[in-house]
């Protein structure tokens, strides 16, 4: 019930918020935040299923690359593109997956990660497609939606782009909240805890963690698809090694045990860069202290924070009480 | 029921167990005795699918089995209780129980299995809503047996049940397992307790390093003097 109104208030503090800030940049941010959000907590959906994946920036390439085609060479509307792009990137995690789930841990982590240099390799290669290094530019924004009257949704402002966002953030964590309070959340949790155990019942493991990697994928050709629609370009390396180290830097920081550890890690990880800007050189050093400050001390993450300071807060009331 | 037929099982080039031949009938409790690193559990393994074997046939109502996929076997009726009583241990004992009955659809059926499970383990019913893990490592083992008969077996295969408890809590085990058997199902018990095994079992097969040196009524394997020396003491 709190968690319900939690994120009621929330959702509507988003919705009035860009009438709030001084300007665009204040939105942009709050556009990758949102981002971030869906990336971190698609991939935490896949591990759930106990297994790390790293190939978050390449399917995010994929899907980036595969909308802004669609839209630029065959003159598809963007929105069908960017649905189609985030089904075809979770085709390709289906077809890739049932080889890689062979693997376990951290065996798994690595395959991936070589899974997402290969994707930068092959669009910096096959220039005819993708335009090589150089990437693509001037891909088109998503057509407007116009209902006469009312609005007129024309992707001209970064506002307009923001609702994008936060529907989409709404929309991919109602979603994955679904799945994981549904019986494939329950039999991918048992996976997790005891792989072997769960075979010997008869649950086909490998199929539901292939079903979390495409399903967990798909979000992210989503979020690469918008990106490459939002930004209008693209580049091979713009989603690399360390965008993917970012995310599950996020989800670690945040907490892996609950719904909420990912949206709160991305959250806080996003803007606190923003924040200290000055500082933006050492960015990585801040981020690793954050992270080994946060395995040491905080092993729940900072989700774990929270319910702590409500457990002490509730300590307290009660020794006032008695 | 279930034949072995001379399997052979490798793991990479090591050879784990070399033509072996078990045969269980309809109510019969099997036992396969032996020390450490025999091969015992290998044999299970086998049986369920979760290694393939190398050469030799497995049959189950005269079909053969090995080469089918884990969760066929079991839908079968051939269900294992893995060794060191594996659990799913941030979960309740109900969702550890009622996922043994993951491969079923007869829900009404399910519920009465339900409640037949906790007449036999009365223990488990007051401790449904804690978590596995936390459970002694007797009531671990109870649920163990507990999820697997969820899954309605028709042959129960248990990997050492024995394994760490006390002697108390073993003669409790052979109980329940007497009772599964007179409820018609039929018992591959896997173990190094020669205790247990004779308390329960009526035939018994002895392995040593990959294979079976001995095989015969519990009767007569109890007159055998290299079996009492290895495993009686």
């Amino acid at each position: 019930m709190t968690y319900l109104l939690t994120s009621l208030f929330l959702t509507v503090c988003l919705i009035f918020l860009p009438h709030f800030m001084s300007g665009p940049y204040y939105v942009h941010v709050f556009i990758i935040t949102m981002m971030n959000i869906i990336l971190t907590s698609s991939l935490r959906l896949i591990s759930l299923s106990g297994q790390i994946s790293l190939a978050h920036g390449g399917m995010m390439t994929i899907g980036a690359y595969t909308s802004a085609l669609l839209v630029m060479r065959l003159g598809l509307s963007t929105w069908y593109a960017m649905l189609i792009a985030g089904l075809f990137v979770a085709l390709v995690a289906c077809l890739t997956g049932f080889p890689f789930m062979r693997l376990k841990g951290i065996y798994f982590s690595i395959v991936t990660v070589f899974f997402s240099e290969m994707v930068v390799l092959i669009t910096q290669q096959w220039e005819s497609l993708t335009g090589g290094s150089g990437g693509i530019y001037n891909i088109p924004a998503p057509g407007a939606i116009v209902v006469t009257g009312l609005f007129n949704i024309d992707f001209l402002s970064k506002i307009h782009f923001y609702y994008f966002a936060l529907f989409l953030m709404i929309a991919s964590l109602l979603i994955l909240y679904a799945i994981e309070k549904s019986r494939i959340g329950f039999i991918l949790k048992g996976i997790k805890q005891t792989d072997s155990l769960a075979e010997s019942i008869g649950i086909n493991t490998i199929g539901f963690k292939v079903l979390a990697y495409s399903t967990g994928c798909f979000f992210a050709g989503i979020v690469g698809a918008f990106y490459s629609h939002y930004i209008s370009a693209m580049c091979p390396d713009t989603f690399g090694f360390f965008y993917t180290i970012n995310i599950l830097v996020y989800m670690t920081v945040g907490g892996i045990e609950v719904f909420a550890g990912p949206i709160l890690g991305a959250f806080v990880l996003t803007i606190l860069p923003e924040i200290t800007r000055v500082l933006k050189e050492f960015m990585p050093f801040i981020f690793a202290a954050v992270l080994i400050a946060v395995i040491f001390f905080l092993p729940e993450g900072l989700a774990g924070l929270f319910s702590r300071l409500i457990a002490f807060i509730k300590k307290i009331i009660r020794i006032k009480n008695a | 029921m279930l034949k072995l037929k001379k399997i052979s099982v490798h793991y990479g080039t090591a050879e784990a167990v070399r033509d072996i031949s078990i045969n269980v009938e309809e109510k019969d409790v099997i036992s396969v005795i032996g020390a450490n690193g025999a091969g015992k559990s290998t044999i299970l393994k086998a049986v369920s699918g979760l290694i393939p074997v190398s050469s030799g046939e497995i049959e189950f109502d005269g079909k053969r089995i090995d080469g089918l996929p884990v969760n066929k076997i079991v839908s079968l009726g051939l269900v294992q209780v893995p060794e060191g009583r594996k659990l799913f241990p941030y979960m309740n004992v109900m969702s550890n129980i009622k996922l043994g009955a993951y491969l079923r659809k007869d829900k009404a059926d399910i519920k009465s299995d339900l409640a037949k499970v906790f007449e036999l383990f009365p223990r488990l019913k007051e401790r449904r809503a804690q978590n596995a893990g936390s459970l002694s490592g007797g009531e671990q083992q109870m649920l163990a047996i507990a999820r697997a008969l969820m899954a309605k077996p028709r042959l129960l295969m248990m990997d050492e049940p024995s394994l760490g408890l006390a002697p108390i809590i073993i003669d409790n085990l052979s109980k329940a397992i007497k009772e599964i058997n007179r409820s018609g199902i039929s018992v591959l018990l896997v173990e190094q307790n020669a205790g247990l095994v004779m308390n329960v079992s009526e035939k018994c097969y002895v392995v040593e390093v990959g294979k079976v040196v001995l095989e015969g009524d519990m009767k007569d394997l109890m007159k055998n003097d290299s079996v009492k020396r290895a495993f009686l003491g």
